[in-house]
């Protein structure tokens, strides 16, 4: 049997600056990617129907001729998306929002996909409106979750250095999930919000054991580092194992939410890690040592 | 005999709560409530008392604003409300005073017509001479109530199990309406929402031969206002101010004078000319005594009542016509709140806005149930997948094996208090679900590295301490989680509510109850006696 063997890295080998640089390089990266995204499409991601608005069908594939091409001739309307699901036998077709009147748009639609012979599964119809203070009540929350984290970090911590990592970690595990929904073209929904805010809850864990070890506990620095290493790794990987089988299982079954939310959290995870023993013990070894060369 | 539960209680917490989710999901005492006309079985979906939601059980979602503007802080200068309703209508072109109402103790005068936009709405504001604070739009609390009442009301005449009507209030202030019914198309809901009721009055009058009945004396437009039932002064019971409408077209009569006529015909002056006398249509259906208003709502008698001999009177001489005012009165308070919103049933107080403002939303019913499959097997890999990670990290089954049952026991908390609460499971609940078997592995993890490192466990000291150690990063973690968690339980984000309700209340579980418990399980197996 493979066992998972925590591999001791040799911090002594790197400076402070080599070790930081990686994370700060991919954090850069993906804030470059969130600009250029806000700069071309006019937002920050790409948004799901929930954040713009519009109706999805799901319709029911009768096995009788090519499901896609009867789809595109059946609406009058162009639909953005059409989107197989082989094991719930379903295609997902989005249309997005019409500015006047989404209801009507779901009305027709309803009416075409019947008239076309469709079974409709479910139909979900939001409007502009309705979206845009969506958008403006999850950003909120996400900002809010967040300010919270922060002044709870402080409070455990009472220093500022460490508590500074702990934040900047979760921040840019983040945003790094976030670029990377762009590059994979998963769309910002309510799902991935929840996944955004549970990487807020997760990722701080491993942080908060790691300075934990090194601020409360005696011993040797790179003693505790490597202690609450083994601890962390084991955490995150159990934790992205899950979430990536998660992400896999109702892809296939097309339930988009478990899907987004596995997904996000997995690469989360994955960014944690090297935030966590790359920046943050970085950070907190410049700390323990104030700033003395080695 | 006190000893070993002394030495084992959390242990033993873990078992007590574990066989009272049991009971919260399998006893039938702690069953769904059935709707009327529905037995156990039928409001059980499935082996447990789960309740499940619209996109695991399949149904329609509506989310959509009430219409309409509201001037706030209006000083009404101790006119009653009615009069000031009718002053604002009256500088509104075309606009009936059923649309314009006035509500003193929000101190707030909305209109619900849809042809009005904000700024005639100011002009009339400023035209009727009543000093306002600033109009927003949406409408009042008290018509939010009502069409909330009047829409629950609706639903439950068309026999719709386990529909339900909420209000939300989005981050900018808006307040929507939460219309949730399983099992239904969303076309249907939309026609049952637009829907009006026949609303009429009729005479009931005795002859020779038995009661015979004069249909549609008055209809529902024949009503230029309908007020909100009010808890009627000394004497009189509980009643529902209504006008009757003393306009018409040239050359024809008004509804007030033909409603005027009809009364006079039907004898209701002679037959009330003292108070005592009472309508007994309820008694003697067949057979009345004296005539009787009776109220049908959609073809069926919903009450009856007789007349106050004062009114009679002026009906009688012609007077009545000329405000046409009556009341309609009641013997209980709650009687006459149906009343009111019978003859406006159909008639929301204002237009739902489900094309514009809102969301709707459809599952079929066989999608729901695929889901709930699929989203159970994704649950079961999920936890495998966690499983796996375990024993391949720690290889030894004393360590691993507690740990994966203290995290689906937690799990299985969680069950039993959705049934408990008969909170409806969705598909945000079950990634509530995931994300909570996460965070318990993580923590457990805690433990068991925190316990095992430096050696053996030699004695309970030794594991108490490291015990307490690993509590603390587990307790902040879980504080963590839940701070971040908290936003989405009280914004209105769709379902995400119920996915941040179940990891917290999962966290909460974990750090009070499982983890614990496995604490004591770790030290019983591991501390080398």
């Amino acid at each position: 049997m493979v066992a998972i063997d925590v591999p001791e890295i040799n911090y002594t080998e790197y400076s402070n600056r080599q070790l930081v640089a990686v994370p700060l390089a991919v954090l850069v990266l993906a804030l470059a990617i969130i600009g250029g995204w806000y700069l071309v499409t006019g937002a920050p991601a790409n948004l799901g129907l929930e954040f713009t608005g519009g109706v999805e069908l799901r319709i029911a594939d009768d096995g009788e001729g090519n499901m896609e091409e009867r789809i595109e001739t059946a609406f009058d309307q162009e639909p953005d998306s059409i989107r197989s699901i082989p094991a719930d036998d379903v295609f997902v077709v989005t249309f997005r929002a019409a500015e006047d009147d989404p209801d009507g748009l779901a009305n027709d639609l309803e009416d075409q996909s019947e008239a076309a012979g469709f079974r409709l599964d479910s139909l979900d119809q939001v409007s502009p409106s309705f979206a845009a203070d969506t958008a403006q009540t999850a950003l909120f929350g996400i900002g809010l979750a967040f300010l919270g984290m922060s002044v709870l970090v402080f409070a455990l911590f009472r220093t500022f250095v460490p508590s500074v990592a702990v934040v900047a970690s979760a921040f840019s595990d983040l945003i790094i999930p976030i670029a990377a929904m762009n590059l994979l073209g998963i769309e910002m929904t309510l799902g991935t919000v929840a996944a955004l805010l549970m990487i807020i809850g997760y990722s701080v864990d491993s942080d908060i054991l790691l300075n934990n070890s090194v601020l409360r506990r005696t011993g040797d620095f790179y003693e505790s580092v490597s202690r609450a290493m083994r601890t962390g790794v084991t955490m995150t990987l159990t934790s992205t194992a899950a979430m990536i089988v998660m992400a896999i299982v109702a892809s296939i079954f097309g339930i988009d939410l478990l899907r987004d939310i596995g997904i996000i959290l997995a690469i989360g995870l994955s960014a944690d890690m090297m935030n966590t023993y790359l920046m943050n013990v970085t950070l907190l070894r410049w700390y323990k040592f104030k700033g003395v060369k080695r | 005999m006190l000893e070993p539960i002394k030495k084992n209680w959390r242990i033993l917490l873990l078992i007590v709560v574990v066989v009272a989710a049991s009971l919260a999901l399998f006893a039938p005492q702690f069953a769904p409530a059935t709707a009327p006309g529905e037995d156990t079985s039928e409001a059980q979906q499935g082996l447990t008392n789960l309740q499940y939601g619209l996109d695991l059980a399949g149904g329609t979602r509506i989310r959509a604003p009430l219409l309409g503007y509201t001037a706030t802080e209006v000083d009404f200068d101790e006119d009653g409300p009615d009069d000031v309703a009718r002053a604002v209508a009256d500088e509104l072109d075309g606009v009936s005073a059923n649309d314009v109402s006035a509500n003193i103790d929000e101190r707030a005068v909305e209109v619900t017509d849809q042809s009005v936009d904000e700024a005639q709405f100011r002009a009339a504001m400023d035209a009727s001479g009543y000093e306002y604070g600033g109009i927003r739009s949406g409408v009042t609390q008290e018509t939010r109530d009502t069409a909330e009442r009047i829409i629950q009301e609706k639903i439950n005449q068309a026999g719709l199990s386990g529909g339900s009507v909420r209000q939300v209030q989005s981050i900018t202030g808006e307040y929507f309406i939460l219309i949730e019914v399983p099992g239904e198309e969303r076309s249907d809901i939309i026609e049952l929402l637009e829907e009006r009721g026949t609303v009429q009055i009729d005479i009931a009058y005795p002859t020779e031969n038995g009661t015979a009945i004069e249909e549609e004396v008055l209809v529902q437009d024949d009503f230029e206002d309908i007020g909100t039932a009010s808890q009627g002064s000394e004497g009189s019971g509980p009643y529902v101010p209504v006008t009757v409408r003393n306009t018409a077209p040239d050359g024809e009569t008004s509804p007030a004078h033909s409603f005027q006529s009809a009364v006079v015909e039907r004898g209701f002056p002679s037959a009330y000319s003292s108070d005592g006398v009472r309508c007994d249509f309820e008694e003697n259906e067949d057979d009345v005594s004296v005539p009787c208003l009776l109220l049908t709502v959609d073809g069926e008698t919903v009450n009856s009542f007789g007349m106050d001999s004062g009114l009679a009177a002026s009906m009688d001489s012609g007077s009545w016509a000329e405000t046409g005012n009556f009341r309609l009165t009641t013997g209980e308070f709650s009687e006459a709140q149906t009343i009111s919103i019978n003859l406006r049933a159909g008639a929301l107080p204002a237009q739902l806005d489900i094309s514009g403002q809102g969301t709707s939303s459809e599952i079929s019913a066989s999608q729901g149930e695929n889901f709930r499959f699929y989203s159970m097997i994704t649950g079961v890999l999920a936890i495998f997948a966690v499983a796996g990670m375990v024993f391949l990290r720690y290889r030894d089954p004393r360590v691993a094996l507690p740990m994966i049952v203290t995290a689906l026991a937690e799990v299985y908390a969680l069950l039993g208090f959705a049934a408990l609460l008969n909170y409806p499971i969705e598909l945000a609940v079950i990634a509530g679900f995931i994300a909570v078997v996460g965070t318990g592995v993580d923590d457990l993890v805690i433990i068991a590295d925190e316990v095992m490192s430096e050696g053996d466990v030699n004695s309970r000291k030794v594991f108490d301490s490291r015990f307490r150690r690993a509590f603390w990063v587990i307790g902040a973690a879980a504080a963590t989680t839940i701070i971040a968690m908290s936003p989405l339980m009280v914004l209105s984000l769709g379902d995400l509510s119920g996915f941040a309700i179940f990891t917290i209340l999962g966290v909460l579980i974990g750090v009070l109850i499982t983890r614990p418990a496995y604490g004591d399980i770790l030290r019983r197996l591991l501390t080398v006696r």
